[in-house]
Parts: C-alpha cells; sequence; structure tokens
C-alpha cells in the first residue's frame, strides 16, 4: 500500500514539474544555459550581476542593474569617457551661442536605431521633452532648459535661462539620460530598441536578460555575439559561477573575499577608484544637531581609516570631501583627525551632555551597517551613546522623508558633475537635503558655480562652498569605494571604470 | 462528497476575500511607499509626487481597495510598480520554477523520512534510531542557507558535477534542468526531511503500540505484513497532515534558498515585491500562496477518507 501511495505520489510531482515547464516561461532564455564552455570567435559573455533590473526605460529606472544592462543598449548625445571628460556619440559636435543661452548639437548621420529606423532630431527632441513633459525623475536635470528642439534632421537646438556650464553632463552622465526613438512606447519600456552595440533579445524573469551584436552599431564593435546578464545576488555563488566557467564576468564580489581573490590566477580582478562618496548627516531640524559644534564633535570623534575598513575591507580610500582625488572637481580639503578630546570639549562648549545618538541605517547596504558598528564604538568614547536603527531600504527612505531620524549613512553613486551633487544636499532648496543644512553663503556660491561658465573659477566657487559644507559637518564624508570586477582570463579588452559603467562594446571572447 | 467539495470551495472564497483584505491593509500601511523606493537616492519632490498622483496613491484606502477588488474579480491582479508588467502574467511565469522545487525537494523529503522514520519507530532504541535523532535534530537546526553554500561550495566548486545556480526550463533542456535543481531540491527536502521524519516515526511508533497491533501480531501474522498492512496504513492520516502542510509551505516560496540558488521561484518574486513595495505583486502572492494552502487543504481532507476507510464526507 505504502509503496503503491508512494509510487503516485511521484508520478503527481514529476507530473506537476512537467507541466509547469508548459507555462509561459521564456523558452529563448535557456539557449544561453549551456553557453558557459563552448565559445568559439565572437561568443556571448555571460555577466553575473547581483540584481534584477526593474524597469528597461531608460528615462524611468533608478536601479543600477537596469543601467548595467541599458549601458550597452542605448546611446547618449554625449559620453562620460573614461576621465569623465565629455567625448562625441550620438552628437558629433556642439557649440554655444555668445549670450550662452543657445546650445547647437550637430548629430551622428547614418545611425539607426534597432528595429532598423532612422536617427534624427526629432527622437532627440522627442527624449527630451518626454522626461520634462511627463516631469520623470530626471527632470531636474533639465531646470534651465527652456526649449528642446529639431533645427533639422541632423540638428538639435537647446534653449536655456540662464548659462548651464553642466549641460553636457545633465545630458550624458548616464544611461538616464538616453535616445530613445520617437515612436517610443509602452512595450519599448521592456524590450528596448536603442543604438547602442547590443540590441535586446530577451527577459526570462527571475533569471537573465540576453542582448545580441548591433551588426549596423556606428561605433567599433562589437566582437561578441552577444551578452547574456544573469542575477545571481548571492556573491559566494556568482564567484562560483564564475571559478566554473559559468560566467565570465562578475561585479557582486563580497569585499572579504578580494584579498584572497587577487591571489587566484584563474581570475582577472581589477579595481579602480570610484566617485561614488560614503557620508553620515545629522538632523538639523533638531536638537541639538542645529548646533555645529555638536555635528563637528561627532566628526572629531571618527577614525575614517577603522569605519571604512570595517564597512568595505579596505576596498575605500578615505576622504573628508566628496569625490576623490583626481576628479576634476576634487577639493584638497581635510580639517579633521581621530581626537577624541577635541570632540568632548566641542561637546562641553555646546553645553551638550549625556547625548544620544539614533543612527538610521540600512541593511539594503550593509556597508552602512558595519560602519555603523564602529562609529557607535566611537562615539561612545567622546560619550555619545548610539543606538542604531536598521531599516529595510524602503522604511529607510520612508523615514528620511518624513525627517524621522537623528543621524543616517548613505551613499551617492556614479557623480560627475557638482552641481547634481552639492546643490541637491547642500542647497537649502536641494531636493535630496533632507537633513535641513541651510547656510545662505553656501547657498549663493552654489547658485553661482551653476552658472559660472568658466572652468577655474567655477571650481574655485565650489572649493570655497565645499570648505564651508565640511567645516559645518552638514556630511560627514567618510570614504569613496573602489569599483572592484572580476572575470576570466579569455575576457579581453575590458576597462573596469570609475562611474561604474559597464561596457561591453569592446570586449572579445579569446577561447 | 461533491456537495462537500462545493461547500468547501464556498468556504474558501469567503478567506480568500478575508485574507484580501487583510493583505491590501497590511501593505499599504508598512512605511515606505513604491515611489519613493524606486527613486532611491535621487529623490526629486517634484518628480515624486507627479508619479504618486498618477499612480493613484493620492486617493483613499477603502476606494483603492474597491479598485483592486473590483478588478481582481475579474482576473485582473493589476500591474508590477516595479516592472510595469501584469501581475497575473508575473505569478504563471514563476509557476514552473517553483513548482519543480517544490515538487522535488517533497520526494527527497519523503525518500528520507519514510524509511529513515519508520525503520527508527520499528527499531526505536536501536543505534540506527539514535543516528536518525541526531539526524533530524541536525537538519532542523542546520540554518539553510549555511547548508546550501556549503552544497554549491563543495558539488560546483571543488568537484565541479553540478552548476552552482540558476534555472532551466524542462521543455529546453531536461537534463539541463534536472542538474540545476539538485542543489536546491536536496538543500531545501532535508530540512523539510528532517521535520518529517520525527512526525512518521512517532506517528508509526504510537500505531506499533496499539490493540489491533497486537491483535494482527497475536494472529501470527508475518511482522512485515502487520507493519505494512496495519501500522502503516494507520499511521498515514497524520503523516499526510504534516507532509500537506509541508508541500502548501514549500509552494509558497523558499525564500532564503531561492535568493541563493539565483531560482525564479515565487519566493523570490515576493522578497523582491516586500523590498521595492510593490503592492500589486505583493498582493497577488499572498493570495496564490493562500489559495495553494487552501486548495492543499481540501486534497489533504479528501485524502484522509482514502487512508481511513472510516472518514467520509457527505
Amino acid at each position: 500500500m505504502l509503496a503503491r501511495w508512494l509510487a503516485l505520489f511521484v508520478v503527481l510531482l514529476l507530473g506537476l514539474a512537467a507541466c509547469g515547464g508548459g507555462e509561459p516561461v521564456d523558452v529563448d532564455g535557456d539557449e544561453s544555459a549551456d553557453a558557459g564552455g563552448d565559445e568559439v570567435a565572437g561568443g556571448t559573455l555571460i555577466a553575473a550581476i547581483s540584481g534584477e533590473p526593474d524597469q528597461l526605460d531608460p528615462h524611468q529606472t533608478s536601479a543600477y542593474a537596469s543601467f548595467q544592462v541599458l549601458e550597452n543598449v542605448y546611446d547618449t548625445l554625449v559620453q562620460p569617457t573614461e576621465e569623465l571628460e565629455f567625448e562625441p556619440a550620438l552628437a558629433t559636435e556642439w557649440q554655444v551661442s555668445d549670450d550662452q543661452l543657445t546650445w547647437t548639437f550637430t548629430l551622428r548621420e547614418g545611425v539607426s536605431f534597432h528595429d532598423g529606423s532612422d536617427f534624427t532630431a526629432d527622437d532627440v527632441a522627442f527624449s527630451y521633452n518626454r522626461i520634462i513633459d511627463e516631469e520623470l525623475a530626471n527632470a531636474y536635470r533639465f531646470t534651465s532648459v527652456t526649449e528642446v528642439r529639431a533645427a533639422d534632421d541632423m540638428t538639435v537646438e537647446i534653449e536655456v535661462d540662464r548659462p548651464t556650464p553642466n549641460l553636457l553632463a545633465n545630458i550624458g552622465a548616464f544611461k538616464g539620460m538616453s535616445i530613445v526613438p520617437e515612436e517610443f512606447d509602452d512595450e519599448m519600456a521592456s524590450s528596448p530598441v536603442g543604438t547602442g552595440p547590443f540590441q535586446f533579445e530577451s527577459h526570462s524573469e527571475g533569471q537573465s536578460i540576453e542582448l545580441s551584436a548591433n551588426p549596423e552599431y556606428w561605433g567599433d564593435g562589437p566582437s561578441l555575439d552577444g551578452v547574456t546578464f544573469r542575477f545571481i545576488s548571492e556573491g559566494t555563488v556568482a564567484l562560483t559561477n564564475l571559478q566554473g566557467g559559468e560566467a565570465h564576468w562578475t561585479d557582486n564580489i563580497p569585499p572579504q573575499q578580494i584579498e584572497q581573490l587577487s591571489d587566484d590566477d584563474s581570475l582577472v580582478l581589477e579595481s579602480v577608484p570610484s566617485t561614488d562618496y560614503w557620508y553620515f548627516a545629522a538632523n538639523q531640524t533638531r536638537e541639538p544637531f542645529d548646533k555645529p559644534e555638536v555635528r563637528q564633535a561627532l566628526a572629531w570623534a571618527i577614525d575614517r581609516e577603522a569605519v571604512t575598513s570595517a564597512a568595505k575591507f579596505d576596498a575605500a580610500t578615505v576622504n573628508q570631501t566628496a569625490i576623490p582625488e583626481g576628479s576634476a572637481f576634487y577639493t584638497d580639503y581635510a580639517p579633521y583627525e581621530h581626537d577624541p578630546d577635541r570632540g568632548r570639549e566641542l561637546l562641553k562648549e555646546a553645553g551638550v551632555e549625556d547625548l544620544e545618538v539614533e543612527l538610521m541605517v540600512t541593511d539594503e547596504y550593509p556597508e552602512t551597517v558595519q560602519a555603523a558598528q564602529v562609529l557607535e564604538t566611537q562615539w561612545g568614547e567622546v560619550g555619545i551613546s548610539t543606538n542604531i536603527r536598521t531599516l529595510d531600504f524602503a522604511t529607510w527612505l520612508d523615514e528620511q522623508g518624513e525627517g524621522n531620524f537623528d543621524v543616517f549613512m548613505l551613499g551617492w553613486l556614479g557623480n560627475i558633475d557638482p552641481d547634481d551633487y552639492y546643490y541637491a544636499q547642500h542647497h537649502s532648496e536641494g531636493g535630496f537635503n533632507f537633513h535641513g543644512y541651510a547656510n545662505s553663503e553656501v547657498d549663493d556660491l552654489l547658485d553661482q558655480a551653476r552658472e559660472e561658465t568658466e572652468d577655474d573659477a567655477r571650481k574655485e566657487l565650489y572649493d570655497e562652498a565645499v570648505q564651508m559644507i565640511v567645516d559645518e559637518a552638514s556630511y560627514v564624508y567618510l570614504y569613496n569605494p573602489d569599483v572592484v570586477q572580476a572575470w576570466v582570463p579569455e575576457v579581453e579588452g575590458y576597462t573596469v571604470r570609475s562611474d561604474r559603467a559597464i561596457r561591453f562594446e569592446n570586449v572579445a571572447l579569446n577561447q | 462528497m461533491a456537495s462537500y467539495v462545493v461547500r468547501r470551495v464556498a468556504q474558501a472564497l469567503v478567506v480568500l476575500l478575508g485574507v484580501s483584505v487583510v493583505v491590501f491593509a497590511l501593505v499599504h500601511l508598512v512605511p515606505g511607499d513604491p515611489i519613493r523606493v524606486s527613486m532611491g537616492t535621487r529623490f526629486n519632490p517634484d518628480a515624486y509626487e507627479a508619479l504618486r498622483a498618477r499612480a493613484g496613491f493620492d486617493l483613499p484606502l477603502p476606494v483603492q481597495y474597491g479598485r483592486y477588488l473590483a478588478n481582481a474579480a475579474a482576473g485582473d491582479l493589476g500591474v508590477s510598480f516595479r516592472s510595469g508588467d501584469p501581475v497575473t502574467t508575473t505569478l504563471l511565469g514563476r509557476l514552473p520554477a517553483t513548482l519543480s522545487l517544490a515538487g522535488s525537494a517533497l520526494l527527497v523529503a519523503l525518500l528520507i523520512a519514510v524509511p529513515l522514520g519508520i525503520f527508527s519507530a520499528i527499531r526505536s532504541g536501536s543505534k540506527l534510531d539514535y543516528v536518525a535523532t541526531v539526524f533530524s535534530q541536525a537538519g532542523i537546526s542546520l540554518p539553510d542557507f549555511w547548508m546550501a553554500i556549503l552544497l554549491i561550495l563543495l558539488f560546483s566548486g571543488v568537484l565541479g558535477w553540478l552548476p552552482p545556480s540558476g534555472y532551466v526550463s524542462p521543455l529546453a533542456d531536461p537534463i539541463g534542468w534536472l542538474s540545476h535543481l539538485v542543489l536546491p531540491a536536496i538543500t531545501v527536502g532535508v530540512v523539510s526531511g528532517s521535520i518529517l521524519t520525527r512526525f512518521v516515526r512517532s506517528s508509526v511508533l504510537e500505531s506499533l503500540g496499539e490493540d489491533y497491533t497486537r491483535t494482527a501480531r497475536s494472529k501470527g501474522l508475518h511482522e512485515r505484513t502487520v507493519v505494512t498492512r496495519h501500522v502503516l496504513r494507520n499511521a498515514l492520516v497524520p503523516i499526510i497532515t504534516v507532509t500537506g502542510l509541508q508541500l502548501a509551505y514549500l509552494l509558497g516560496g523558499v525564500i532564503i534558498v531561492e535568493v541563493i540558488f539565483a531560482w525564479p521561484g515565487l519566493g523570490q518574486l515576493a522578497l523582491l515585491a516586500v523590498q521595492s513595495r510593490d503592492y500589486p505583486v505583493l498582493q497577488g502572492t499572498v493570495l496564490l500562496v493562500a489559495v495553494v494552502f487552501l486548495l492543499i487543504n481540501l486534497i489533504v481532507d479528501l485524502l484522509y477518507a482514502a487512508a481511513d476507510p472510516r472518514i467520509r464526507y457527505k
């Protein structure tokens, strides 16, 4: 009886599983399943990425996973070089009028979208006006823009109401400002049609996205037949995939394994300093954090090296300003050091005793949780007791928006132009100024810098503003993490970029 | 029997309605909203308000629920905030991987639990019984994520026998499907099997001490016949109950194991939906899991009748 019952059960289960396979999964997505081993010339590169894109509409998404894929599918008018200067992409040249209020872009001839339609000025006007008119998340990049128009098929004119020296950064810093076809519809939000080196083939939810080479690509390459992005959220598992030849490339590398991997001859591991920064900020709308002395005490109390080492296992460089040395807008300014005595003095000056701090961090970014434990210890040494509040990111963002925090820790990623991050975070009208910093001098400097077209003068304005921001501890900047990526030796021509853009157009698989 | 099933289905609909209210209220009352999450650190107040209004979040909750229910009754569970895809399509797309893992894990669990439970009950107090107890205790105590990583490191990393992660459709590549399935199925199956082993053992042990067993033995029946005909048959009802519950639990998605093995099942979907506060997907997933529980409970109840002739439904 039991044997019969068991046998029936087994048959039933197998039947269920087999029927299950008949449901509308994307069978196309599985062709790559055995693509790991047998590449000839060309070949399909398998990239293991940690997250799954939420959507593939470049103007709507803010997810890094989406941009990892879209980087290879779409183009912008201009694009950042590895040194983060702007070079021609879909526009070959551009001029600014003498009054600085009209930008004229000449477009590249002979470019077509993946669906075969020609790329023209109408597509550019449509893309930018879509972001502006629909008030999409990146509309703030066009705050000075009054009109975008197609002057003729191959010329686009952008009118601004004030000089906008960072217009190129605003339209080219990342693929969120991609040029989509004028015929953009809902379908293209999930199966994108761009002008980039690879075209979208399929998306198997929870598993992978497949791209194939665009033979009509305007630039060099691609030499690969395609790229498959596999979503593997667990770092150890991504590395096992890489070591076992199931994947060729990954950026999902647990920081604690970097040292061990650098001794592994079967993999190539490279890292470059990124322009990302991580920081903590105290809520200046709450007492006693409205007093600069209290915020400065928090800054003097910490040992950045220890915080960084706990958070990133040394795959990061400490910094007291936002972006790292070597960036065009780096400000060489580091007034703080690890000095608990100074911290205690400042608290005394402010008349604050028995300070209790609630430090809000999120498990979405484990480095904030690890750093928080070091901060707790170091603040403890100056007599501040810390209550670490670890939240999921959705709740965290909600609490931040409501102003329900004493101190939070977070990072900003992919920073290129200072107007983007200093204005948003430290101008009293800034969209990300949740900690309530308001200093009219800083506001003036940031307003001027926005419109200053002379590079050196603009840099000086930011230097001045940054020193005030650091002195008053609006943000206490901590470190710039490295971008760490690994691949198998068969991958040739790949470069790790400081802005975390993942580009496979010039990559070859040599097997 | 038919009228019993109809009655149960009607009850199930009432339960589902209740579940939908609770889930709707819960997901909307927890802090965090999908628009805020989708904007991440690049927050911008104007765009935020515009997107919220477009998603209908400025309407009162009861109105939002009414709309949701009306659409759901027509089979439309809404559209994912995250991907923009219909929730029903998203859920259906997750079924093959979920059914594969739940089915195979339960198979592994039964293959472990039934022989181990029976023999340790028959030889209770023996070395085998001791070993089985240690095994099931270990299986329950070991965290599944830890076991998953160990299995991956051993079978994929060191030995290179099996792929470390991923899913392949059985229609496209049955061998690939099986090879990807082995590790997650063992991980989940060992945990479930450990739980089941204890139930099988205690259920068989209890049955062994019953009067009818003594009678069967005193009739001079072979011990093997006593066990298969009398003991197991009577021990089945509690085993079916627990097995059904385990299956329902597995079909609801094994979140951590799915995440580690990059397995595109319901658990992984639910986790993503929670993280991004994707209300429609989260509501749809919970409703689907509720349906699965109700359905399996019904099947388990009907199986009682098959296992025990004294049980009849009218």
